[in-house]
């Protein structure tokens, strides 16, 4: 096969194009969890203000970091006046399954230049993932692509930052017991559900969701990447033992 | 902690979401996945979601797992759930479960305790 297309392009780049119907697709898909991840930048903001951050180092952390459960892992450790190289490892240990979702979406836009990749990485969260691979589960060129990406991850962004902005500055006036992060788990169950495409894929979620329960004591939130590695293999046994079957009934 | 140092702090976080969510980005064509890891990442976003909730619906603010009647997030989880099945609306699922936790949680319910 060629490189380039009848156009001369590079056959990855047809969809990189703008391409406004993508886009508010994209949005349209997010829409319903925006909700959600306002409710849980609103629970981070307010925590970081309560663990003791002034408003201006609130601010810069939530534009600056833009990870949820990273910025909850360093804020005990900030206030125990943890070393610095602790708290880097422990924000890379919580962070660590976005190398898996990268590895899952990185192949999608590689022909694109390294400074959007870099962005495209960097603000890419647990949804917006999610969402994108339910739509384009293959790296194959498909038109609107980038823009749908972009149409889901966007508004995802901007509703963290405003939900973290309003925690930052009224935050302290919100009870805690109102439990309004619960909010965030549930937009994270709506969108786990049909990604339990199979038998095998149910197996893997019980099975990461059991482990992150037992092993939740243990430290830097390994507990978390531990549940996700033994609920994929979970699930690929599961695959290979119900196909094998399969064959040996011919 | 100094002011100074927390701003350390901030930025150490921020390089620590750089290499975990671009590195692959950057360079990720230039690394070969094996086909059977890339079949079995098929299930990392489904079982990552599932590790990241599982804790919520379960553990208590005292660090305990609550599998009991009493705890009101297992049993709001479990009617969003079967909300979502029905309805397949995300929105109504989210306002249908932060009903059912609140009302749980405010009307002591099967002794919930908040």
């Amino acid at each position: 096969m060629s490189a380039e297309d009848g156009q001369g392009r590079h056959p990855a780049s047809i969809g990189d194009a703008p391409n406004r119907e993508a886009w508010s697709d994209g949005f349209k898909t997010g829409l319903p969890t925006l909700f959600g991840i306002a409710a849980w930048g609103l629970v981070v903001g307010i925590a970081m203000v309560k663990s003791g951050l002034s408003v201006p180092q609130a601010l810069g952390m939530t534009l600056l970091v833009f990870a949820g459960s990273a910025q909850l892992a360093s804020l005990p450790l900030i206030a125990a006046q943890a070393p610095i190289w602790v708290i880097f490892a422990t924000a890379l240990v919580v962070n660590l399954r976005f190398v898996i979702f990268s590895a899952l979406l990185a192949p999608h836009f590689a022909h694109l230049p390294w400074r959007q990749r870099f962005y495209l990485g960097y603000i890419s969260g647990d949804l917006t993932v999610a969402l994108f691979l339910q739509r384009y589960p293959t790296a194959a060129p498909a038109v609107g692509k980038l823009s749908y990406l972009k149409g889901l991850m966007f508004p995802n962004w901007i509703a963290w930052q405003v939900g973290s902005f309003v925690g930052i500055f009224l935050g302290s006036a919100v009870p805690a017991e109102w439990g309004l992060g619960f909010a965030g788990t549930l937009a994270i169950l709506c969108i786990m559900v049909p990604l339990m495409i199979n038998n095998a894929a149910l197996c893997g979620v019980l099975v990461s969701g059991a482990i992150s329960v037992l092993a939740y004591e243990l430290p830097y939130k390994l507990g978390l990447l531990l549940a996700v590695l033994v609920g994929m293999v979970t699930a690929m046994v599961i695959e290979e033992t119900i196909a094998k079957k399969k064959v040996s009934r011919g | 902690m100094a002011d100074w140092e927390i701003w350390v702090v901030i930025g150490v976080l921020c390089v620590a979401t750089a290499a975990t969510r671009s590195a692959f980005w950057m360079i990720g064509h230039r690394v070969t996945i094996p086909p059977r890891v890339q079949e079995m990442l098929r299930y990392a976003p489904a079982c990552a979601l599932a590790a990241i909730i599982g804790p919520d619906f379960l553990i208590d603010t005292q660090g305990e797992v609550q599998f009991t009647l009493a705890n009101p997030k297992l049993l709001a989880g479990v009617a969003a759930f079967a909300f979502y099945l029905w309805r397949r609306n995300m929105l109504l699922t989210i306002l249908f479960g932060m009903l059912v936790f609140t009302a749980l949680r405010v009307l002591h319910v099967f002794g919930a305790a908040g």
